[in-house]
C-alpha cells in the first residue's frame, strides 16, 4: 500500500500550507509574472507577419511564429491550468491531441512519400 | 491501492476531503472528467486547424491572412483573453482562500473579458462581410479569392466563438453561485470554480494557437 502524504503533494505544489497568505501571494507573483511573458510574446508575434516590414523567409516566419505559439501554449496549460502539478495519468489525458496529432501527421508524411 | 487523506485546508475545516490516488493524485472525479472533455475538444480543433493546413497548402493561390483580416484589433482580443485567463486564476485563488469579495470581482471581470472577446469578433465578422469576405465567395480590394479562405476562417474562428460563449455562460452560472457563497462558506468545496477555470485557459489556450495559424501564418 502507498502512503502519499500532504507533505510531498504540497512539496509538487511548490507552496507550504502552514503560511497560506505567502503560499497565495507566491502564486499571485507567479501568474503575473506569466502573464507578463505572455504579453511580451504576443506583442513579439505582431512584428513576424509581412504587413509590419519583417523580411523573413516564409520558413523562418512559419518556424517563429510556430516556436512562440507553441510557447504560449505551453505556459497556459503549465502555470493557469496547473498540468505540471497534476498527476501522471492526469498528464497523458491532457496529452492525448499532441500524441494524435503526431500520429495524424506521420500518416499524412507516410502517404506523401508512398 | 489508494489512500483515503483528509486535508485540511487553511482555515482549519475539513471541506476537501479527498481520496490521493496513486494514479491522478488529488484530482476530483469532475476534474478528471473536464480534462477528458477538454482532451477531446482539443481533438476536434486539431482536426480543423490540420483541414485549415491541408486546404491552404493544397490551394492554388491563397492571400495573405494579415493583409485581408488585419491583425491590430484581434491581437488586441487575443491580449484580452490572456487578461481574462489571468483574472479567472485569480478568481480561482480566491476560491481557495475563500475569499468571496476577490471570487466576486475576479470572476465579473473575467466574465467582462469574454463578452468583450465576444464583442470584437462580432465587429470582426460585420466588417469581413462588408468589405467582401464571405462564408461562400469572398474577395479583396475588388478582386475575387480563394472562397475556402472565408469558408475555414468563419469555421475555425466560429467554432471558437462558440466557446467563448458557453465559456461566459458557464461562468456566469458559477458567478451567480459565488454571490451566494457556495464556493467560500465553511463546508463547501472550491472545485467548481477550478473546473470553469479549466475550461476557460482550455478556450485562451486555443485562441492562441488560432490567431497564430488563421491570422499570423
Amino acid at each position: 500500500m502507498e502512503d502519499h502524504s500532504t507533505a510531498s503533494h504540497d512539496a509538487g505544489h511548490g507552496v507550504s500550507e502552514a503560511h497560506p497568505k505567502n503560499a497565495g501571494q507566491t502564486k499571485r507573483q507567479m501568474y503575473l509574472t506569466v502573464f507578463l511573458i505572455l504579453g511580451f510574446l504576443t506583442f513579439l508575434e505582431l512584428f513576424v507577419p509581412p504587413v509590419y516590414g519583417a523580411e523573413f523567409s516564409s520558413t523562418t516566419k512559419m518556424l517563429l511564429l510556430c516556436i512562440l505559439a507553441i510557447t504560449k501554449a505551453g505556459l497556459v496549460a503549465a502555470y493557469f491550468m496547473h498540468l505540471n502539478h497534476e498527476a501522471k495519468w492526469t498528464r497523458w489525458i491532457a496529452y492525448s491531441p499532441i500524441y494524435m496529432g503526431g500520429a495524424v501527421i506521420l500518416i499524412m508524411l507516410e502517404s506523401l512519400y508512398r | 491501492m489508494s489512500t483515503v487523506h483528509a486535508a485540511t485546508d487553511s482555515h482549519g475545516d475539513h471541506s476537501d476531503l479527498v481520496a490521493e490516488d496513486p494514479h491522478f493524485g488529488k484530482a476530483t472525479g469532475g476534474k478528471i472528467a473536464m480534462w477528458m472533455f477538454i482532451a477531446q475538444d482539443g481533438m476536434s480543433f486539431g482536426g480543423l486547424l490540420f483541414a485549415y493546413g491541408i486546404l491552404r497548402a493544397t490551394a492554388a493561390e491563397w492571400p495573405i491572412p494579415a493583409e485581408v483580416l488585419g491583425i491590430n484589433l484581434t491581437a488586441f482580443a487575443t491580449f484580452l483573453l490572456i487578461c481574462s485567463s489571468l483574472t479567472m486564476v485569480f478568481a480561482v485563488l480566491a476560491a481557495e482562500e475563500r475569499n468571496q469579495k476577490n471570487l466576486v470581482k475576479y470572476l465579473g471581470l473575467t466574465i467582462l473579458g469574454g463578452i468583450g472577446f465576444l464583442g470584437i469578433q462580432v465587429y470582426e465578422y460585420m466588417h469581413l462581410v462588408h468589405i467582401g469576405v464571405g462564408f461562400v465567395e469572398s474577395s479583396f480590394q475588388g478582386e475575387p479569392i480563394n472562397s475556402l479562405f472565408g469558408t475555414t476562417f468563419y469555421a475555425v474562428t466560429g467554432f471558437h466563438g462558440l466557446h467563448v460563449l458557453s465559456g461566459v455562460i458557464y461562468l456566469i452560472c458559477i458567478f451567480k453561485g459565488a454571490l451566494q457563497g457556495k464556493y467560500t462558506q465553511g463546508g463547501t468545496t472550491s472545485s467548481p470554480v477550478e473546473l470553469v477555470g479549466l475550461f476557460w485557459h482550455f478556450v485562451d489556450l486555443v485562441w492562441i494557437l488560432v490567431f497564430t495559424f488563421i491570422y499570423l501564418l
